[in-house]
């Protein structure tokens, strides 16, 4: 498939109507309290990361200020705030460092499958990784953009679980060969009611438990540009399972769904801020 | 004292009348004194020559670090460099305390952070450049660099091609091939004139993933007070550019790290392979790593055609052509081909290596960039501070350094060096506003705490109803409100400006300093007193000697001096129990002779003194034997000198060579100790010697 066809596939997708798709995945979940019972098929549970995606996806930009933290024993705590923008449709990010000063102006661009790094302090951009830890922290770039887990991984379905007091979809995700993602393998917890993440766990090629990540807080605003609402995670919980005592967290202080310059997705506009 | 000389007389008789018994245990005393006395002899030289190394090249007579610290200071520690050492926050005080000392000559500041290079690939230089003619309207430039990114994706394009048939992504691999092959288009280049900017964005992101990455370069930095370290640390000296000019900030790189690791990857590969060569006498054909350099050597040919601009590649090409005997007419592809003209220059044998080794130094080397980074140039550095976050610095390179004598020593070449106020931009101590200002964000955003044991708990015990709420966040804000974004801008444009003062230098955070004592002063008692000095001018902190200040390097000598006191002691222990042995037979063998001795007015303790006599006289002469081989050896080695075995080795060897010096103190410890350990071991059979009653000698033998 080439890339204009992928955007037109894509495309088609979102004309869908998300109603529907979260019916078909809820009343999925309905049928289907056990495994034993009747496991959902492939089919099924790609519809279900579908709607995963879909709730969060808005067709317009995505402006947020972040509050970013990094908890490591013995350490003082790093502390950030920054400012992402989104334009889901081209697939484009900015995340730029505002606050400490000190980092002010430091700054990722995801443009295509290119993810940049600039700071001031040296005037040099430099290619990073997907496997690229934020200001330092246990975040990737993959927790500030846009969710796209049906195109970037092959979910099977391992079972229905509680989480807390909630009921869930425990699927198993496998990363398909041409995405570049930080973590081959993902376990993932749908909550059944209502479609969202609440749990992540990341994992290497060999098996090992990276990180596990918490989404205990969404909220849901309605966006004039998809006609219908965008659910965002208010606040994710990431545990380093390497570094046992190491957590980020990420909380999303602000956020306006407003259009924004097409500049801000450059270079040019990044170098500019802390000049 | 003439019954000493007649006993001793008889007891050289008995030696020369037991020879075979003579020349065991004679060999096994000679042995052990050449052991005592070359090994001993090695190992104080080992101890001077590391201690000329380690003193005389970064770690001083005694090195000074934070009386609270966590951990104790490793300057050789071979690990991350993660060790908390703790802060000198008053050096200026210290060092006024310390020098007051009689002892001490001079105290040099230091401070080591672990930085990071990001290396570039040569398409992302180059578009670099070529962005900044661009810019700068510097048409002829601009074309000529465009001329060389063509170049560059032509070549990616073959390789693209070549490996599409095994791509996993065939789509992907379709569209990076696409991709390439617009770029060589006429239209693309129309798109250039046109659009320079939108276009080189283009490359950017389409084209520049596909040459290999940029590497990753490590640096160990080590922040001192230039002026001071020149003068006060005999080994150190510039090989290329210049020291740090006083008042300038600055970086000096190692001269091993910077062949090893900053040089041309081609450069270095072909290096190596000529060490290895000349020093090892490695051949291709017979050591099969060697043939297999030769090969990794040949599949870089990238690295240098992507820096060959179009004017000095078609210039290239008929030479390469030449040496390698191939028609510039040729119509085989290959034959025309720059690329793999390189490949097949840079395919090596045993019959070619010497000759195209000097011819790549004279053609090829002047037309490629031969460093990452070039002295004179800006260099990178990047560090995550003590606090964790990361900070990078612009910092000029004035150029490399060695230590005399150092020179092939990885140890000696661990660290780089650098003024104190880059150490401290790299070490990143916060100031008070800077911590006020980071409790200002975090109680802003107020997050609870939660510990991994009990986040699900805490977070997903609540109920369904409070998981989707509307947005409370929802609104137009301006991010930049009440922000500062310019000020690392800020701070680096000063820190380049500045000239510093040497109160600048000295005023501010260092981690440890080097305290160089007068000669002949002794380092016990001058760690005693820095210790107690410090102390009193309330700057209190830890003194180590050099030995234990370089951390595991130091302590090889320990482990060199375990071994050989187990050689020799296990050589003691086989002659005790062998010597008592045989005197023991000699002893029952000679019951008549002692009993005849006895009956004809022979005391016990002359029988005594006999058998002991015989023993010392043997140790005495085998010993002296011994020592007299070890010091002949000694002598020569002392003038040919011992190679050091490895590279690593001329570290501990104070250089490429060790040249021991044997001593009196040596040679007389080898005899005395090998003697004492004889008698000791004839004692009882002597005893047993003086017991036998006369009457035994008129038994008849059994």
């Amino acid at each position: 498939m080439t890339p204009n066809e992928f955007k037109i596939f894509r495309a088609k997708l979102r004309t869908f109507s998300l109603g529907a798709l979260t019916a078909m995945a809820l009343g999925l979940a309905t049928v289907t309290p056990t495994p034993a019972l009747a496991a959902p098929s492939t089919d099924e549970l790609v519809q279900m990361l579908r709607v995963v995606d879909d709730r969060q996806e808005n067709n317009g930009d995505f402006k947020s200020l972040v509050y970013l933290e990094q908890k490591e024993s013995g350490k003082a705590d790093l502390v950030y705030q920054v400012a992402v923008y989104r334009r889901d449709l081209d697939d484009k990010l900015v995340m730029l460092f505002l606050m400490p000063k000190e980092q002010a102006g430091q700054g990722y661009l995801r443009v295509d499958n290119n993810l940049f790094f600039y700071d001031p302090s040296v005037g040099k951009w430099e290619r990073r990784t997907e496997r690229e830890r934020i200001g330092g922290t246990d975040s990737n770039r993959q927790d500030f953009d846009q969710s796209r887990l049906h195109e970037e991984y092959r979910p099977t379905f391992v079972a229905e679980e509680k989480l807390g007091s909630y009921t869930v979809n425990h699927l198993l995700l496998t990363a398909t060969t041409e995405a570049d993602v930080a973590y081959p393998v993902v376990h993932l917890w749908v909550d059944k009611a209502t479609g969202n993440v609440l749990k992540r766990q990341d994992l290497a090629l060999s098996g090992k438990l990276m990180r596990t990540s918490l989404y205990p807080k969404w909220e849901k605003v309605y966006s004039q540009t998809k006609q219908a609402d965008v659910y965002y995670a208010r606040e994710i919980r990431i545990f380093d399972e390497i570094e046992k005592g190491n957590q980020t967290t990420i909380v999303i202080q602000s956020l306006d769904l407003s259009a924004l310059d097409d500049s801000i997705f450059t270079k040019a506009w990044l170098e500019s801020k802390s000049r | 004292m003439s019954k000493v000389l007649v006993l001793a007389g008889i007891a050289w008789r008995n030696v020369l009348a037991h020879r075979v018994k003579s020349a065991i245990v004679g060999s096994l005393l000679a042995f052990g004194s050449f052991l005592v006395v070359t090994g001993k002899t090695i190992v104080d030289s080992i101890e001077a020559a590391m201690a000329e190394s380690i003193t005389a090249s970064l770690a001083g007579d005694i090195q000074v670090y934070d009386k609270n610290a966590k951990d104790q200071l490793a300057l050789f520690s071979f690990g991350a460099g993660g060790e908390d050492i703790g802060e000198i926050t008053d050096f200026p005080k210290l060092r006024d305390a310390l020098t007051a000392l009689p002892q001490v000559k001079a105290v040099v500041p230091l401070g080591s952070v672990n930085t990071v290079v990001f290396g570039r690939t040569e398409l992302d230089d180059t578009l670099d450049k070529l962005r900044a003619a661009n810019r700068a309207g510097l048409l002829e430039e601009r074309d000529q660099l465009f001329a060389q990114v063509l170049a560059i994706s032509a070549q990616l394009q073959q390789d693209q091609k070549a490996a599409f048939t095994i791509a996993a992504d065939k789509v992907q691999a379709q569209i990076d091939l696409d991709g390439l092959t617009r770029v060589q288009t006429v239209e693309f280049a129309s798109q250039f004139t046109s659009d320079p900017e939108g276009t080189l964005d283009w490359i950017d992101r389409a084209i520049a993933p596909l040459a290999s990455d940029g590497k990753m370069m490590y640096l160990r930095l080590l922040g001192t007070d230039m002026p001071a370290f020149s003068k006060d640390f005999s080994r150190f000296r510039i090989v290329d550019g210049q020291n740090i000019p006083e008042g300038k900030r600055g970086f000096l790189i190692a001269k091993y790290a910077y062949e090893r690791f900053v040089k041309n990857k081609v450069a270095r590969e072909l290096d190596n392979m000529k060490e290895k060569r000349d020093d090892d006498g490695l051949t291709f054909a017979t050591d099969k790593a060697l043939h297999d350099q030769a090969g990794r050597c040949a599949r870089q040919y990238a690295r240098i055609l992507f820096m060959l601009s179009p004017k000095d590649a078609a210039e290239l090409k008929p030479l390469l052509q030449a040496e390698l005997g191939v028609s510039p007419a040729s119509a085989a592809p290959d034959d025309q081909n720059l690329g793999k003209l390189l490949v097949s220059f840079l395919s090596v044998d045993d019959t070619n290596f010497d000759a195209r080794y000097v011819w790549f130094y004279t053609h090829i080397a002047p037309r490629v960039r031969l460093y990452d980074v070039g002295i004179g140039e800006m260099m990178s550095l990047r560090a995550y501070t003590k606090t964790g976050y990361m900070r990078s610095v612009n910092v000029k390179v004035w150029g490399t350094f060695e230590f005399v004598g150092l020179e092939s020593s990885q140890l000696a070449g661990v660290y780089n060096l650098a003024d104190l106020v880059t150490f401290r931009q790299l070490y990143g101590k916060m100031t008070e506003s800077q911590v006020a200002e980071l409790d200002g964000v975090r109680k802003a955003a107020a997050v609870k705490e939660v510990t991994r044991e009990s986040a699900e708990d805490d977070l997903f015990g609540g109920g369904a109803d409070a998981l989707v709420t509307e947005s409370t966040t929802t609104r137009a804000f301006d991010e930049f409100a009440g922000v500062d974004m310019t000020a690392a801008s800020r701070a680096a444009a000063d820190l380049d400006d500045r000239v510093y003062t040497t109160a600048d230098m000295e005023n501010g955070v260092v981690l440890n300093a080097a305290v160089i004592l007068h000669e002949g002063a002794s380092i016990p008692e001058a760690q005693r007193a820095i210790e107690a000095a410090s102390l009193a001018a309330g700057a209190p902190v830890n003194a180590l000697d050099w030995q234990t200040a370089s951390g595991i390097v130091g302590q090889l000598l320990l482990v060199i001096k375990g071994v050989l006191l187990v050689a020799i002691l296990v050589i003691f222990l086989v002659a005790l129990f062998i010597i008592n042995n045989s005197m023991m037979m000699a002893t029952l063998e000679r019951t008549a002779e002692i009993g005849t001795m006895r009956a004809i007015g022979a005391q016990r303790r002359e029988v005594l003194a006999l058998v002991l006599l015989e023993t010392l006289v043997l140790a005495t002469v085998a010993s002296g034997l011994g020592a007299m081989v070890s010091v002949g050896m000694l002598a020569w080695l002392g003038e040919v000198g011992i190679r050091a075995p490895s590279a690593q080795m001329t570290f501990i060897f104070g250089g490429p060579r060790l040249y021991p010096a044997w001593s009196m103190l040596n040679v007389s410890l080898g005899v005395g100790s090998v003697s004492i350990i004889s008698l000791f071991s004839t004692f009882y059979p002597a005893m047993m010697a003086a017991s036998v009653q006369p009457v035994v000698a008129m038994n008849p033998k059994e």
